[in-house]
Protein backbone atom coordinates (compact mmCIF):
# COMPACT_ATOMS: atom_id res chain seq x y z
CA UNK A 1 0.00 0.00 0.00
CA UNK A 2 1.32 3.64 -0.99
CA UNK A 3 0.89 6.31 1.26
CA UNK A 4 -1.36 8.64 -0.77
CA UNK A 5 -3.86 5.78 -0.41
CA UNK A 6 -3.05 5.20 3.11
CA UNK A 7 -4.31 8.74 3.61
CA UNK A 8 -7.03 8.40 1.89
CA UNK A 9 -8.29 5.51 4.46
CA UNK A 10 -7.23 7.60 7.64
CA UNK A 11 -9.85 10.00 6.27
CA UNK A 12 -12.44 7.24 5.57
CA UNK A 13 -11.31 5.74 8.79
CA UNK A 14 -12.54 8.88 10.67
CA UNK A 15 -15.51 9.38 8.91
CA UNK A 16 -16.97 5.84 10.26
CA UNK A 17 -16.34 4.75 6.57
CA UNK A 18 -13.92 2.06 6.62
CA UNK A 19 -14.63 -1.87 6.67
CA UNK A 20 -12.85 -4.00 8.84
CA UNK A 21 -10.32 -5.44 6.31
CA UNK A 22 -9.60 -1.95 4.99
CA UNK A 23 -8.89 -1.35 8.69
CA UNK A 24 -6.24 -4.00 8.86
CA UNK A 25 -4.34 -2.92 5.75
CA UNK A 26 -4.30 0.58 6.82
CA UNK A 27 -3.40 -0.65 10.79
CA UNK A 28 -0.37 -3.42 8.65
CA UNK A 29 0.84 -0.31 6.83
CA UNK A 30 0.86 1.89 9.37
CA UNK A 31 3.04 -0.42 11.72
CA UNK A 32 5.97 -0.19 9.07
CA UNK A 33 5.66 3.43 8.05
CA UNK A 34 6.32 6.08 10.88
CA UNK A 35 5.53 9.09 8.68
CA UNK A 36 2.04 7.63 8.20
CA UNK A 37 1.93 6.88 11.62
CA UNK A 38 2.42 10.67 12.15
CA UNK A 39 -0.01 11.69 10.18
CA UNK A 40 -2.71 9.65 11.64
CA UNK A 41 -1.97 10.28 15.17
CA UNK A 42 -2.18 14.51 13.99
CA UNK A 43 -5.56 13.84 12.06
CA UNK A 44 -6.79 12.12 15.24
CA UNK A 45 -6.63 14.89 17.10
CA UNK A 46 -7.53 17.64 14.68
CA UNK A 47 -10.56 15.46 14.80
CA UNK A 48 -10.60 14.93 18.56
CA UNK A 49 -10.22 19.22 18.23
CA UNK A 50 -12.67 19.72 15.96
CA UNK A 51 -15.18 17.72 18.02
CA UNK A 52 -14.27 19.69 21.12
CA UNK A 53 -15.08 22.89 19.65
CA UNK A 54 -19.02 22.30 20.41
CA UNK A 55 -18.18 23.04 23.86
CA UNK A 56 -16.34 26.09 23.36
CA UNK A 57 -18.98 27.83 21.25
CA UNK A 58 -21.03 30.55 23.32
CA UNK A 59 -24.39 30.52 23.57
CA UNK A 60 -26.78 33.02 21.48
CA UNK A 61 -27.86 35.35 24.10
CA UNK A 62 -30.73 35.04 25.93
CA UNK A 63 -33.61 37.53 24.76
CA UNK A 64 -33.00 36.28 21.25
CA UNK A 65 -35.99 34.03 20.98
CA UNK A 66 -37.91 36.95 22.11
CA UNK A 67 -36.59 39.27 19.48
CA UNK A 68 -37.15 36.41 16.82
CA UNK A 69 -40.71 36.24 17.73
CA UNK A 70 -41.31 40.31 17.89
CA UNK A 71 -39.48 40.63 14.67
CA UNK A 72 -42.47 37.85 12.93
CA UNK A 73 -44.93 39.50 10.91
CA UNK A 74 -48.01 39.97 12.59
CA UNK A 75 -50.32 39.78 9.50
CA UNK A 76 -51.36 35.98 10.48
CA UNK A 77 -54.85 36.62 9.78
CA UNK A 78 -54.66 38.57 6.74
CA UNK A 79 -52.25 35.68 5.07
CA UNK A 80 -54.50 32.80 6.10
CA UNK A 81 -57.24 35.27 4.26
CA UNK A 82 -54.91 35.65 1.18
CA UNK A 83 -54.25 32.04 1.16
CA UNK A 84 -57.71 31.40 1.04
CA UNK A 85 -57.94 34.15 -1.88
CA UNK A 86 -55.35 31.77 -3.76
CA UNK A 87 -56.89 28.32 -3.37
CA UNK A 88 -60.23 29.28 -4.42
CA UNK A 89 -59.25 32.26 -7.44
CA UNK A 90 -63.11 31.22 -9.26
CA UNK A 91 -64.95 32.11 -6.31
CA UNK A 92 -63.33 34.99 -5.66
CA UNK A 93 -63.25 36.61 -9.16
CA UNK A 94 -67.50 35.54 -8.58
CA UNK A 95 -67.39 37.57 -5.37
CA UNK A 96 -65.81 40.67 -7.09
CA UNK A 97 -68.35 40.41 -9.37
CA UNK A 98 -71.16 40.70 -7.66
CA UNK A 99 -69.73 43.07 -5.37
CA UNK A 100 -68.73 45.48 -8.22
CA UNK A 101 -72.12 44.61 -9.48
CA UNK A 102 -74.41 45.34 -6.53
CA UNK A 103 -72.28 48.12 -5.98
CA UNK A 104 -72.83 50.11 -8.84
CA UNK A 105 -76.47 49.18 -9.19
CA UNK A 106 -76.35 50.68 -5.47
CA UNK A 107 -74.70 54.07 -6.80
CA UNK A 108 -77.26 54.41 -9.93
CA UNK A 109 -79.93 53.61 -7.53
CA UNK A 110 -78.86 56.65 -5.21
CA UNK A 111 -78.62 58.76 -8.41
CA UNK A 112 -82.05 58.47 -10.08
CA UNK A 113 -83.94 61.01 -7.61
CA UNK A 114 -84.48 63.61 -11.01
CA UNK A 115 -87.41 63.47 -13.10
CA UNK A 116 -86.54 61.10 -16.67
CA UNK A 117 -89.19 60.81 -19.66
CA UNK A 118 -88.38 58.50 -22.16
CA UNK A 119 -90.15 57.50 -25.07
CA UNK A 120 -90.81 58.07 -28.98
CA UNK A 121 -93.41 60.63 -29.00
CA UNK A 122 -92.41 63.33 -25.92
CA UNK A 123 -93.67 66.64 -27.83
CA UNK A 124 -97.30 64.68 -27.03
CA UNK A 125 -96.44 64.61 -23.16
CA UNK A 126 -97.18 67.18 -20.78
CA UNK A 127 -94.65 67.78 -17.64
CA UNK A 128 -96.07 69.48 -14.76
CA UNK A 129 -93.07 69.74 -11.96
CA UNK A 130 -93.24 66.45 -11.27
CA UNK A 131 -96.47 64.77 -13.37
CA UNK A 132 -96.11 63.67 -16.52
CA UNK A 133 -99.62 63.69 -18.27
CA UNK A 134 -100.74 62.28 -21.16
CA UNK A 135 -103.73 64.83 -22.14
CA UNK A 136 -106.97 63.39 -23.78
CA UNK A 137 -106.95 62.68 -27.40
CA UNK A 138 -103.28 62.74 -27.87
CA UNK A 139 -101.32 59.69 -28.78
CA UNK A 140 -97.96 58.35 -28.29
CA UNK A 141 -97.11 56.47 -31.19
CA UNK A 142 -93.93 54.23 -29.01
CA UNK A 143 -93.06 53.51 -25.68
CA UNK A 144 -93.16 55.65 -23.17
CA UNK A 145 -90.90 55.71 -19.27
CA UNK A 146 -91.22 57.54 -16.59
CA UNK A 147 -88.52 57.74 -13.55
CA UNK A 148 -89.27 59.10 -10.22
CA UNK A 149 -92.57 60.99 -11.03
CA UNK A 150 -96.01 60.76 -10.87
CA UNK A 151 -97.84 59.97 -14.41
CA UNK A 152 -101.29 59.97 -15.65
CA UNK A 153 -102.71 58.68 -18.93
CA UNK A 154 -105.59 60.20 -19.89
CA UNK A 155 -104.78 59.90 -23.57
CA UNK A 156 -103.29 56.69 -25.81
CA UNK A 157 -99.84 54.98 -25.50
CA UNK A 158 -99.66 52.59 -28.17
CA UNK A 159 -96.64 50.87 -26.84
CA UNK A 160 -95.26 49.28 -23.38
CA UNK A 161 -95.86 52.16 -20.71
CA UNK A 162 -93.10 52.01 -17.97
CA UNK A 163 -93.45 53.44 -14.05
CA UNK A 164 -90.50 53.29 -12.60
CA UNK A 165 -90.41 54.62 -8.76
CA UNK A 166 -93.37 56.43 -8.74
CA UNK A 167 -97.23 56.46 -9.04
CA UNK A 168 -99.61 55.64 -12.09
CA UNK A 169 -103.23 56.98 -12.62
CA UNK A 170 -105.39 55.52 -15.66
CA UNK A 171 -108.16 57.44 -16.62
CA UNK A 172 -111.07 55.48 -18.12
CA UNK A 173 -110.57 57.19 -21.11
CA UNK A 174 -106.86 55.91 -21.63
CA UNK A 175 -105.86 53.59 -23.55
CA UNK A 176 -102.47 51.67 -23.20
CA UNK A 177 -101.87 49.09 -26.47
CA UNK A 178 -98.31 47.25 -25.04
CA UNK A 179 -97.72 46.09 -21.42
CA UNK A 180 -97.85 48.50 -18.09
CA UNK A 181 -95.02 47.69 -16.30
CA UNK A 182 -94.91 49.53 -12.81
CA UNK A 183 -91.55 49.22 -11.00
CA UNK A 184 -91.02 50.07 -6.91
CA UNK A 185 -88.70 47.65 -5.50
CA UNK A 186 -84.72 47.62 -6.12
CA UNK A 187 -84.59 43.82 -7.41
CA UNK A 188 -87.53 44.36 -10.06
CA UNK A 189 -85.39 47.75 -10.77
CA UNK A 190 -82.08 46.05 -11.03
CA UNK A 191 -84.05 43.00 -12.97
CA UNK A 192 -85.36 45.45 -15.51
CA UNK A 193 -81.93 47.57 -15.35
CA UNK A 194 -80.10 43.87 -16.64
CA UNK A 195 -83.15 42.85 -19.32
CA UNK A 196 -82.62 46.22 -20.59
CA UNK A 197 -78.69 45.92 -20.74
CA UNK A 198 -79.37 43.13 -22.80
CA UNK A 199 -82.22 43.71 -25.51
CA UNK A 200 -79.93 47.16 -25.77
CA UNK A 201 -76.99 44.86 -26.94
CA UNK A 202 -79.49 42.98 -28.94
CA UNK A 203 -80.63 45.45 -30.72
CA UNK A 204 -77.26 47.20 -31.62
CA UNK B 1 -45.26 8.70 15.79
CA UNK B 2 -45.04 11.73 13.87
CA UNK B 3 -41.96 13.69 15.17
CA UNK B 4 -41.52 16.92 17.26
CA UNK B 5 -40.84 19.54 14.63
CA UNK B 6 -43.84 17.95 12.31
CA UNK B 7 -46.18 18.46 14.95
CA UNK B 8 -45.16 21.42 16.31
CA UNK B 9 -44.54 23.39 11.96
CA UNK B 10 -48.46 22.06 11.88
CA UNK B 11 -49.53 24.05 14.97
CA UNK B 12 -47.22 26.93 13.86
CA UNK B 13 -49.21 26.77 10.56
CA UNK B 14 -52.54 27.52 12.12
CA UNK B 15 -51.36 30.39 13.65
CA UNK B 16 -49.95 29.27 16.99
CA UNK B 17 -47.69 31.35 18.09
CA UNK B 18 -46.21 29.15 20.97
CA UNK B 19 -45.24 26.16 18.44
CA UNK B 20 -43.36 28.31 16.47
CA UNK B 21 -41.40 29.73 20.18
CA UNK B 22 -40.85 26.00 20.38
CA UNK B 23 -39.41 25.16 17.38
CA UNK B 24 -36.97 28.67 17.68
CA UNK B 25 -35.83 27.44 20.90
CA UNK B 26 -35.28 23.97 19.62
CA UNK B 27 -33.11 25.28 16.76
CA UNK B 28 -31.88 29.16 17.72
CA UNK B 29 -28.65 27.59 19.28
CA UNK B 30 -27.68 25.22 16.83
CA UNK B 31 -27.97 28.14 14.08
CA UNK B 32 -26.17 30.35 16.12
CA UNK B 33 -23.61 27.81 16.36
CA UNK B 34 -23.06 27.56 12.88
CA UNK B 35 -23.25 30.62 12.22
CA UNK B 36 -20.96 32.07 14.54
CA UNK B 37 -18.76 29.90 13.49
CA UNK B 38 -19.45 30.38 10.30
CA UNK B 39 -19.02 34.30 10.59
CA UNK B 40 -16.81 34.56 13.55
CA UNK B 41 -19.02 37.32 15.01
CA UNK B 42 -21.37 37.42 17.15
CA UNK B 43 -23.65 40.17 15.74
CA UNK B 44 -23.97 38.76 12.40
CA UNK B 45 -24.13 35.56 13.92
CA UNK B 46 -27.31 36.71 15.90
CA UNK B 47 -28.65 38.42 12.65
CA UNK B 48 -28.52 35.26 11.13
CA UNK B 49 -30.33 33.07 13.47
CA UNK B 50 -33.62 36.09 13.35
CA UNK B 51 -32.98 35.53 9.09
CA UNK B 52 -33.11 32.17 9.33
CA UNK B 53 -36.47 32.04 11.43
CA UNK B 54 -38.18 34.56 9.47
CA UNK B 55 -37.45 32.97 6.65
CA UNK B 56 -38.96 29.16 8.23
CA UNK B 57 -41.74 31.42 9.56
CA UNK B 58 -42.48 32.67 5.56
CA UNK B 59 -42.18 29.62 3.86
CA UNK B 60 -43.48 27.17 6.35
CA UNK B 61 -46.36 26.14 3.82
CA UNK B 62 -43.82 25.06 1.90
CA UNK B 63 -41.73 23.20 4.16
CA UNK B 64 -41.94 19.14 2.69
CA UNK B 65 -42.82 17.25 6.14
CA UNK B 66 -41.22 14.33 4.21
CA UNK B 67 -37.86 16.23 4.42
CA UNK B 68 -35.79 16.34 8.32
CA UNK B 69 -36.82 19.97 9.55
CA UNK B 70 -33.07 20.17 10.67
CA UNK B 71 -32.32 19.13 7.53
CA UNK B 72 -34.16 22.15 5.53
CA UNK B 73 -33.47 24.63 8.58
CA UNK B 74 -29.56 24.04 8.09
CA UNK B 75 -30.22 24.50 4.37
CA UNK B 76 -31.69 28.26 4.99
CA UNK B 77 -29.15 28.92 7.52
CA UNK B 78 -26.05 28.05 5.89
CA UNK B 79 -26.88 29.63 2.52
CA UNK B 80 -27.41 32.62 4.72
CA UNK B 81 -23.68 32.61 6.37
CA UNK B 82 -22.40 31.54 2.86
CA UNK B 83 -24.24 35.27 0.90
CA UNK B 84 -22.56 37.13 3.98
CA UNK B 85 -19.21 35.67 3.53
CA UNK B 86 -19.69 36.30 -0.28
CA UNK B 87 -20.51 39.92 0.26
CA UNK B 88 -17.88 40.67 2.75
CA UNK B 89 -15.64 40.51 -0.26
CA UNK B 90 -13.57 42.32 -1.20
CA UNK B 91 -12.32 42.33 2.48
CA UNK B 92 -10.45 44.97 3.49
CA UNK B 93 -7.52 44.63 6.33
CA UNK B 94 -8.69 45.97 9.79
CA UNK B 95 -4.71 47.20 9.73
CA UNK B 96 -5.24 49.79 7.35
CA UNK B 97 -5.04 53.15 8.24
CA UNK B 98 -8.15 55.23 7.23
CA UNK B 99 -7.20 58.47 5.36
CA UNK B 100 -9.88 61.13 6.27
CA UNK B 101 -9.68 60.35 10.08
CA UNK B 102 -5.97 60.52 12.10
CA UNK B 103 -4.97 57.47 13.96
CA UNK B 104 -8.29 55.66 13.45
CA UNK B 105 -8.00 52.01 11.77
CA UNK B 106 -10.28 49.02 11.27
CA UNK B 107 -10.39 48.14 14.64
CA UNK B 108 -11.42 51.02 16.02
CA UNK B 109 -14.53 50.91 13.85
CA UNK B 110 -15.79 47.83 15.07
CA UNK B 111 -18.28 47.47 18.05
CA UNK B 112 -15.91 45.65 21.03
CA UNK B 113 -16.99 42.36 21.58
CA UNK B 114 -15.71 41.40 24.77
CA UNK B 115 -17.83 38.72 25.74
CA UNK B 116 -15.92 35.97 23.32
CA UNK B 117 -15.93 32.87 24.56
CA UNK B 118 -12.07 33.52 24.17
CA UNK B 119 -12.47 35.53 26.89
CA UNK B 120 -15.31 33.85 28.51
CA UNK B 121 -12.93 30.68 29.19
CA UNK B 122 -9.28 30.88 29.51
CA UNK B 123 -8.90 28.68 26.42
CA UNK B 124 -5.74 27.24 25.21
CA UNK B 125 -3.07 27.95 22.29
CA UNK B 126 -4.28 25.19 20.61
CA UNK B 127 -7.99 25.94 20.56
CA UNK B 128 -7.29 29.71 19.53
CA UNK B 129 -5.48 28.54 16.13
CA UNK B 130 -8.24 26.13 15.59
CA UNK B 131 -10.94 29.04 15.25
CA UNK B 132 -8.39 30.65 13.35
CA UNK B 133 -7.57 27.99 11.22
CA UNK B 134 -11.74 26.86 10.68
CA UNK B 135 -11.96 31.42 10.07
CA UNK B 136 -9.13 31.21 7.69
CA UNK B 137 -11.00 27.91 5.66
CA UNK B 138 -12.18 29.15 2.10
CA UNK B 139 -16.36 29.13 2.64
CA UNK B 140 -17.03 25.92 0.57
CA UNK B 141 -14.64 23.82 2.86
CA UNK B 142 -16.20 26.09 6.10
CA UNK B 143 -19.86 25.73 5.96
CA UNK B 144 -18.82 21.72 5.62
CA UNK B 145 -16.73 21.18 8.45
CA UNK B 146 -18.55 23.31 10.43
CA UNK B 147 -21.79 20.95 9.61
CA UNK B 148 -19.44 17.71 10.39
CA UNK B 149 -18.62 18.53 13.26
CA UNK B 150 -20.14 21.34 14.54
CA UNK B 151 -23.62 20.29 14.07
CA UNK B 152 -22.27 16.50 13.81
CA UNK B 153 -24.13 16.01 10.68
CA UNK B 154 -23.49 12.93 9.34
CA UNK B 155 -21.83 13.05 5.26
CA UNK B 156 -25.18 12.11 3.92
CA UNK B 157 -27.01 14.72 5.97
CA UNK B 158 -24.50 17.16 4.55
CA UNK B 159 -25.17 16.34 1.69
CA UNK B 160 -29.12 16.97 1.64
CA UNK B 161 -28.42 20.47 3.16
CA UNK B 162 -25.99 21.54 0.34
CA UNK B 163 -27.88 19.58 -2.54
CA UNK B 164 -24.50 18.08 -3.25
CA UNK B 165 -23.41 14.64 -4.19
CA UNK B 166 -21.98 12.84 -0.75
CA UNK B 167 -18.79 12.35 -2.84
CA UNK B 168 -18.31 15.76 -3.29
CA UNK B 169 -18.88 16.43 0.26
CA UNK B 170 -16.82 13.43 1.75
CA UNK B 171 -13.62 15.00 -0.76
CA UNK B 172 -14.14 18.47 0.92
CA UNK B 173 -13.87 16.75 4.02
CA UNK B 174 -11.10 15.13 4.17
CA UNK B 175 -9.44 18.41 2.09
CA UNK B 176 -10.93 20.26 5.10
CA UNK B 177 -9.31 18.21 7.48
CA UNK B 178 -6.16 18.02 5.98
CA UNK B 179 -5.92 21.79 5.86
CA UNK B 180 -7.03 21.93 9.88
CA UNK B 181 -4.25 19.32 10.16
CA UNK B 182 -1.58 21.56 8.98
CA UNK B 183 -2.20 24.83 10.80
CA UNK B 184 -2.28 22.92 13.80
CA UNK B 185 1.08 20.80 12.92
CA UNK B 186 3.16 22.59 14.69
CA UNK B 187 1.29 22.35 18.17
CA UNK B 188 0.77 18.93 18.09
Amino acid sequence: MDCKLAVSLMHDYLDDDLSKEQQLELKTHMLSCPDCRMQFKELEQTDMLMYSLTHHTPSASLELTERIMNSLPKQKKQQLWLTWVKRHPAITAAAIFVLVMLFSTVSFWDQDTQLVVKGSDLDQVVIEGNTVIVPEGKSIAGNLTVENGKTQIYGDVQGNLTVIDGSLYQASTAHISGQVKSIDQAMDWIWYKITNMFSDVAYR
Amino acid sequence: MENIENRLTKLALKGDQRAFAEIVELYKDKIYHLAYRMLNNRHEAEDVVQETFLRVYKNLDRYDQNQKFSTWIYRIGTNLCIDRLRKRKPTYSLDAEMNDQEGMDGYSMIPSDNRTPESETLISETQQIIYEAIESLPAKYKSVMVLRYLQDLSLQEISDVLGMPVTTIKTRVHRGREFLRKKLEPKL
